[in-house]
């Protein structure tokens, strides 16, 4: 994809992530990534940097869209990810050091494992529920 | 009700900061996986926040959701120093995820927390499957 083409692409997938985001609370990261590496072609580093640059403004508004509503605690959420902060320094350290290859892989591998671990509990509790 | 779980997370949080080792571990992980894998942290922090903290789903999104921002910061500042953030792509994906994530976060305020958990754990088996895809 480039130009016009790829503008287009680029903001109906980003409606996408959107919605995931603000109704299931993650970033979003997931899915642009992906979508950074198999559908534009950018580099495994270069599309995890970007996606975090797409996560900021989608958390912001789906926060902002709760806070608006009364739920959660936006200012307390806030403080806890200032310890989130210190350990997303050096991760992305971490994943500078490391070649494109073995962090896909890492990628990969982590996401598949939490999804099948959160299905099944999901799955699981729902059933079990009074 | 809302009240009461207002006030309930204000008072765990406050005392996460200080004293639960609990919480400050689940947002330090959080971090490192979202600076190492270019994701919010949510996929971790909310299960975590659930299952071994105790929250409830929709408190656990919502604080997750919210420490996205300082999580995201720090990475992008790093990454960007590096040069590996491509900006007008990501302002084309920014620009339609902010609109998504307010028609997303209107469902949320909204759903049933049963059927919440449902559709996050098919959000993320749907993530799985598409990466296995393309191994």
């Amino acid at each position: 994809m480039s130009g016009p083409t790829l503008y287009v692409a680029l903001v109906a997938f980003g409606v996408v992530v959107g919605v995931t985001s603000g109704l299931l609370g993650v970033g979003g990261g997931t899915l642009v990534v992906p979508f950074l590496t198999l559908a534009v072609g950018l580099s495994q580093h270069a599309a995890e940097a970007t996606s975090l640059l797409v996560i900021l403004p989608t958390a912001i508004a789906g926060s902002l869209a709760l806070r608006r509503r009364g739920v959660g605690n936006l200012g307390l959420a806030l403080r806890f990810g200032v310890v989130g902060a210190v350990g997303s320094v050096l991760g992305a350290l971490l994943a500078l050091a490391l070649s494109g290859s073995t962090l896909r892989a890492v990628f990969a591998v982590f996401v598949g494992l939490v999804g099948l671990r959160i299905a099944y509990d999901g799955l699981r509790r729902e059933s079990v529920h009074p | 009700m809302q009240a009461t779980a207002e006030t309930s997370l204000r008072v765990r949080l406050r005392r996460s900061l200080v004293l639960d080792p609990k919480l400050l571990a689940i947002g330090f992980g959080g971090g490192v996986l979202s600076g190492l894998l270019g994701v919010g942290g949510g996929i971790v922090m909310v299960p975590l926040l659930v299952l071994w903290a105790g929250y409830a789903q929709r408190e656990a999104h919502a604080v997750s959701l919210g420490a996205i921002i300082p999580i995201s910061l720090a990475g992008i500042a790093i990454y960007g120093v590096a040069g590996e953030v491509r900006w007008w792509q990501a302002l084309g994906l920014a620009a339609g995820s902010v609109v998504g994530a307010r028609i997303g976060a209107g469902i949320l305020a909204r759903i049933d927390e049963r059927l919440l958990k449902v559709v996050f754990g098919a959000f993320l088996v749907g993530v799985a499957a598409l990466l296995g895809a393309h191994g």
